[in-house]
Formats: C-alpha cells, structure tokens, sequence
C-alpha cells in the first residue's frame, strides 16, 4: 500500500493522471472530466438509471460483446487466410493444434450470436421506456445502423469458415440483392466479386468483416454514446396532457448541470 | 466582383470541391470494386454425344452446372443454379421434375416454373451440336421463361423426393 | 429527572430534546435524483460487463462453434438454412417473391424502425399513454420472433414443417 501511495504521488503518475485528491463531490467530477476513459460517461445520472429494470444494462452488454468480439477476432487473425484454398484447413487448425484455438473460435461465435440479441433487446427496452423521443430521436437512428451493422458483421463472418453452412448461406443471402430493383445486379456482383460466391467472394466478406465494418461499428457507437451522455440528464417526464409543459430553458440547464 | 461574391464563391467553391471528391471517390470504388469477369464462366464447354442425351431424363455437366436434356428431340441445356435464390436444384428420379431443396421451387423436365417462390422457369445455356457433340455456351445466358409456360405437359410420373416438396 | 442516570455503553445520557437528528432529515431520494456516476453506475456496468462475459465464456465452453464439410458448390445442403437472425426472412421467401419477402419487407423495417421517433410525436412517457405505439410494436416484435422460431427450428428437408422434437435442424 505504501508502495501504491508512494507511485501516487511521483510526478510521472501525476502528469499522467491529472487527478484532485478526491474529497468533495467537486472533485469527483474534476477527475471525472480529466480522465478520457470516464469522459463518455456523464458525471451524474438520474438514480433510474441505476435499477436493472431501467435497461437491463442492454447497451453496456452489446457494448462489452463488441469488445469480446474484437479481442477473439484479432486472435483469430493470427491463424486464419482467407482464400479457399486455406480457410477451411485453417479452421481445422485452429481447433486442433492451436492451444485455446477452439475455445476462442466458440467465444467469438457465441458472442456474436448474444451480441445479435443483446442490441436488438437493447432496442426493443429503449422502445417500451419511450427513450427514442425527443431530443434523442437521431440517437435511436443510430442505433438502428448500429443494429443493421451488427446483423453484416455477424453475416460476413458467417462465410469465413468456407464450410457448406457458409457456402450456402451466402449463396442464398446474396442472390436476395439481385432482387433489389435497377442496381441489384450490379450490388450482388460487387458483394461477390463475381457471378457465384469464389475465391473473390471471401477475400471481399474477410475485410469488410475485419476492418471496414468494424471500423464505421466504431465510429458510429463513439457517436452514440457521446450523444447518450449528452442527453442523460433530459428523460424528463413531460406533464399530463393539459398542463403547461416544462420550459425549455428548463431542460437546457438540467443537461449543463 | 465584389466583396460578397468572392466571399459566396470560396464558400461554396470548398463545398464543391469536397463533393467532389467524395463523388470520386465513391466512382472509384465503385469502380475498382466491379468485377471484370464476363457474366457466367465464359466458356464453351464440350459435352456428350447428342444421342446420349436423354428423352425422359436428365444429364448432369458438372463443369458447366447444368442439365442436359432433350424436349421434342431438341437439346436444351438447364442451369442447375435455381432461378429464385441460386441453390443447386437436383432432378428428382421418381418424379421426373426438379425439386429445389432451399425453398421448394418445383420444375418440370423442361424447366418450366410449377409451383414454389421461384420467379420464373429454370434458367438455360446455349447449346450447340458441333459433329454430333453437345457443347454447352455459358457465356450465353437464356433467362427462364415466366410462369405458366408450358414447353411440355408432363405432370408429375409418382411421388416427389421429399414430402413438402410441392408447398408453395 | 429520575435519579438514576441512564447509562449506556457506558455513557450517560444528559437528556433528550425534541427535534430532528444532527445529521438532518433522512432524506428519501426520488427517481429524478441525480448521483454520481463513480460508483454507483460504473459499479452497476461492471457487474453487468461480468455477468455478460461469464455467460458467452459459460457457452463457448458447452458448445462447439460448428464447422460442417468443406463448401462445394455443386451440392446444396437439404435443408439450406440461413443464421438464425435471417430465419424470419427464409421463412418468408418460401412464401412470397424475393422481391417482396427479401427487399421490400426488410427494407421497410429498417426504414420504418428509423422512422419511428419522427412518427410518433406522442411526447407521454408513461405505458398508459403510449397504447398504440406499444401496441404496434409488440404485435411487430411478436410476428418477427415466431416467424424466426419457424423458420430456426420448425423447417426440415425441401422447407417442409418438422417438429423440432422429432428432427432437429436448427443451425446457429
């Protein structure tokens, strides 16, 4: 403990964490807007939205998932090339001679598959409580890409195996683009790199799901979640019909506080 | 020019510029993207002899992924890649029709479209008979003719490959 | 005053006077309460981070990620399934053209779900307020959800009906 106190008080740890002594509320939020991991939290909430049933904590899951999926995936890299020639082998290989191989494989396919549900459930919580109203209309908006995106990842690493379940599931996925009318065609070519799913089609569906997707899934959460803190503190319950509604000044200096 | 025009004109000159660029860049992927591979495999693929090719039957050309048959003693050649959303249609024996595992899509011999959610018959090759050998063009694509074409009548010879099959 | 001091612990009570405690009024905090952050949410997430990890890592070590033959395009598996989040949608394409059951239907999902805060202008909170709206949603959610078990779970060979008891050919 001494040790810890005394690396607390070096002028290095100082520098990199620029943190008050905590004492008062006060300097709780100080620190609280000095640390860039805190910043995309908000310094107060409403005490709502500490009980479970608020959100069931739905967006911090599909938040954590993405994380697991991240670090899964980037062991997964390690092993895997994406060309028919070697894919399958590869997932062979990783079950077999790779220490962990299939434990990682399951946890990134499991969490994929809970992250489907976790957003989605996270949408259908932020429905029933009413939270995509005003001002928070865009917020849902993006949520709904977010939503969509997670569907295209989990749909993209679907045909990395190169398996018969892949094969097929892409064939079918895809020829359901050529059905969208005047530019369908021409999508389902782009997506596949081809006229069938080939040697084209996985090298596309591998950096769309290692780095493009992943990348605006990114973006698009930071967007999110600033605008989340942004509005934290405005789920303010409008008056029953009739009555005068709350002053928007009112709202604007709830959401400085 | 005044002071306001130049001032309008930077203004959405930059705008302009940023368009731009986004246009093209979005040409180029779209472009770079694109794949340059003609439509279907290119080739002309050298098959059977015509006389082999059955009257009540099918052949299957792997290397092309096709049927070979014959309808009123012409050779047709019939894509395997089913019409509605690209599964391999085998041809069922005991039924003489093609039954589409995915979604149920039913054909006839001849490809027409019986029953299912397929939006048209079978797809077709071209076909030439070059000193009595099949070859099948698929560089030459043949759209399948739309519901209710009725090349030939054939109903169905005895029970379909799998129960369920003819749900629409 | 009776005679006997009051002791207790060990110390003696000098007398009781009426009014509030000195550390003030208990006070009993509303929903609209603000607290701080750290803790009492940051607390909250990491269990709930745990408790979600512990369920994908709970999983991966029951099941297998499955891995089935090796693709081969000229040999379509009977029955084709697609990932079970796409189940819905292969159960309506046995029924309706691609062109309704594969574009239309899910596009007008996505764009009506992205619609839905500038639809409803209702600006009520409260459950009883908002009848319409949940009720459209429910109804929403509730066909999607059966159409997907449908199609996960209760369609076997050539798209037919199956009891998933009998035959199992769900895929994930």
């Amino acid at each position: 403990m001494k040790l810890i106190r005394w690396i607390k008080e070096t002028a290095v740890y100082r520098s990199i964490f620029r943190l008050p002594d905590v004492e008062t509320e006060r300097d709780r939020a100080a620190s609280h807007w000095s640390s860039f991991l805190m910043h995309i939290y908000p310094v107060k909430v409403q005490r709502r939205e500490l009980r479970f049933g608020y959100s069931a904590f739905l967006g911090v899951a599909s938040l954590v998932l993405f994380g697991s999926l991240t670090i899964s995936g980037i062991y997964l890299m390690f092993f895997y090339v994406p060309s028919p020639g070697t894919a399958y082998s590869d997932i062979q290989s990783i079950q077999t001679n790779i220490a962990f191989g299939q434990y990682i494989r399951n946890v990134h396919r499991w969490s994929a598959h809970v992250m489907v549900i976790a957003v989605a459930a996270h949408m259908a919580r932020v429905f029933y409580r009413g939270a995509y109203k005003p001002p928070k209309e865009f917020n849902w908006v993006i949520g709904v890409v977010l939503l969509v995106l997670t569907l295209l990842l989990s749909f993209t690493g679907y045909l990395l195996p190169w398996d018969q379940l892949a094969f097929w599931a892409v064939t079918v996925g895809t020829s359901m683009a050529s059905y969208v009318p005047v530019v369908g065609d021409v999508t389902k070519e782009i997506l596949l790199g081809g006229p069938s799913v080939g040697s084209a089609t996985l090298i596309r569906f591998y950096v769309l799901h290692v780095a493009l997707l992943p990348a605006i899934l990114a973006f698009l959460i930071a967007i999110h979640l600033w605008r989340w803190r942004k509005d934290s503190m405005l789920t303010v319950d409008p008056p029953p019909p009739g009555e005068e509604p709350a002053a928007e000044t009112e709202l604007v200096i709830a959401g400085e506080g | 020019m005044s002071e306001m025009d130049r001032r309008r004109f930077l203004a959405r000159g930059w705008k302009a510029a940023v368009a731009l660029i986004a246009g093209a860049g979005a040409w180029t992927s779209w472009d770079a993207l694109r794949p340059r591979l003609p439509a279907g495999f290119g080739a002309k693929i050298k098959t059977i002899s015509a006389d082999d090719v059955p009257e009540d039957a099918v052949v299957e050309i792997p290397q092309a992924r096709a049927y070979l048959t014959k309808i009123d003693g012409r050779v047709v050649a019939l894509s395997e890649v089913c019409s509605h959303l690209s599964c391999r249609v085998p041809f069922c024996e005991s039924s003489g029709q093609f039954e589409c595992p995915c979604h149920g899509s039913v054909f006839n011999r001849a490809g027409d479209f019986i029953s299912g959610p397929a939006p048209r018959g079978m797809d077709m090759y071209a076909t030439e008979i070059i000193d009595g050998i099949v070859e099948v063009n698929t560089d030459e694509f043949i759209t399948g003719a739309p519901p209710g074409t009725e090349t030939i009548i054939e109903p169905p010879r005895g029970p379909a490959c799998t129960e369920g099959s003819g749900h629409a | 005053m009776a005679d006997e001091p009051v002791v207790i612990d060990n110390h003696r009570v000098l007398g009781v006077v009426p009014g509030k405690p000195v550390a003030g009024d208990r006070k009993v905090l509303g929903e609209e309460e603000t607290v701080m952050v750290w803790p009492h949410l940051l607390v909250r997430h990491a269990v709930a981070a745990l408790v979600v990890l512990l369920i994908v890592m709970v999983l991966a070590l029951l099941f297998d990620a499955p891995l089935r033959e090796i693709a081969n395009p000229t040999i379509t598996p009977n029955p084709e399934k697609a990932p079970w989040y796409f189940a819905a949608l292969q159960e309506l394409l046995a029924h309706f053209h691609p062109l309704v059951a594969g574009v239309l239907v899910p596009g007008a999902i996505v764009l009506g779900l992205m619609a839905l805060p500038y639809l409803d202008r209702n600006p009520q909170l409260v459950p009883q307020a908002r009848r319409v709206a949940r009720t459209v949603f429910t109804i929403f959610l509730v066909v999607w959800i059966g159409l997907t078990l449908v199609g996960f779970a209760f369609r076997g060979p050539n798209w037919s009906w199956v009891w998933p008891w009998d035959e199992w050919h769900g895929e994930l």
